[in-house]
């Protein structure tokens, strides 16, 4: 997808700055946005990064790739990785108990937005967010 | 992330965040609640005034919080969410377990 936002790099801790950052690019730059459908559209995001930041292998050494685009309808989102490993698609369902201290992420972000999908091909994987706009 | 820790009558503490509580600010957050239950004080308060974000890795952290001072008798309360904080919460099912306070006069009220 030719993203109207884009960035790339290394998947690392420090790289969740890098996509707060261009969240607030979008922020500023579409206040039509609803802030709240944002606000959850981001926190996908950030979960789905940080599960290649924290499954990603080589550790440290996968590069990704994110694209935005904002459409008058939908907020669209495909972050793609070039790790080796499948990574960690347990907890999609939000099955953890109340005292668990990890495995909320991908439940979170399912819950977040309107769509997610995921695809192993060629190499690479490919996560698709979808955030449908009602304002 | 900056965690600011200010003691509260015999047992209590307040812990004061700013910034992001994520996968990289966690175990900050998880030191800071083990350092106060070490010291005695397992009544924690965290702030989080001043948080912007708060991811999962941030949440499992206040879970981990949760745990060491009610396994110390004592509880963690958080005060200060903003609203992508209290989504977190309401879409994880844990705003029941985290509830959070409006002041952290609230919070401490009954300790």
């Amino acid at each position: 997808m030719a993203g109207e936002y884009h960035v790339e790099g290394l998947a690392v801790p420090e790289s969740l700055d890098l996509l707060h950052a261009l969240l607030d690019r979008v922020r500023n730059e579409h206040g039509e946005i609803d802030p709240t459908e944002l606000m959850l559209f981001e926190t996908a995001i950030i979960e789905i990064h940080g599960n290649v930041v924290q499954h990603g292998r080589p550790e440290g050494q996968v590069l990704y790739t994110f694209d935005l685009e904002v459409s008058e309808v939908m907020l669209v989102g495909v972050l793609a990785d070039n790790g080796e490993a499948v990574p960690d698609l347990s907890g999609q369902e939000g099955l953890v108990g109340e005292d668990a201290e990890s495995g909320r992420g991908l439940g979170l972000a399912r819950a977040a937005l309107d769509e997610l999908g995921f695809v192993r091909r060629d190499h690479q994987n490919t996560w698709r967010m979808v955030k449908k706009r009602t304002a | 992330m900056q965690i600011a820790k200010s003691d509260i009558g015999q047992r209590g503490a307040v812990l004061t965040l700013d910034g992001r509580l994520n996968m990289v600010s966690a175990p900050q957050l998880k030191t800071a609640v083990t350092n106060a239950v070490a010291e005695g004080r397992s009544q924690v308060v965290v702030d989080l005034s001043a948080v912007t974000f708060l991811d999962s890795s941030g949440l499992g952290a206040l879970i981990a919080g949760l745990k060491a001072a009610r396994q110390a008798s004592g509880d963690l309360r958080m005060t200060g969410a903003n609203e992508q904080v209290r989504t977190v919460l309401r879409l994880t099912n844990l705003d029941r377990v985290l509830r959070p306070y409006d002041t952290v006069q609230a919070a401490t009220d009954g300790w």
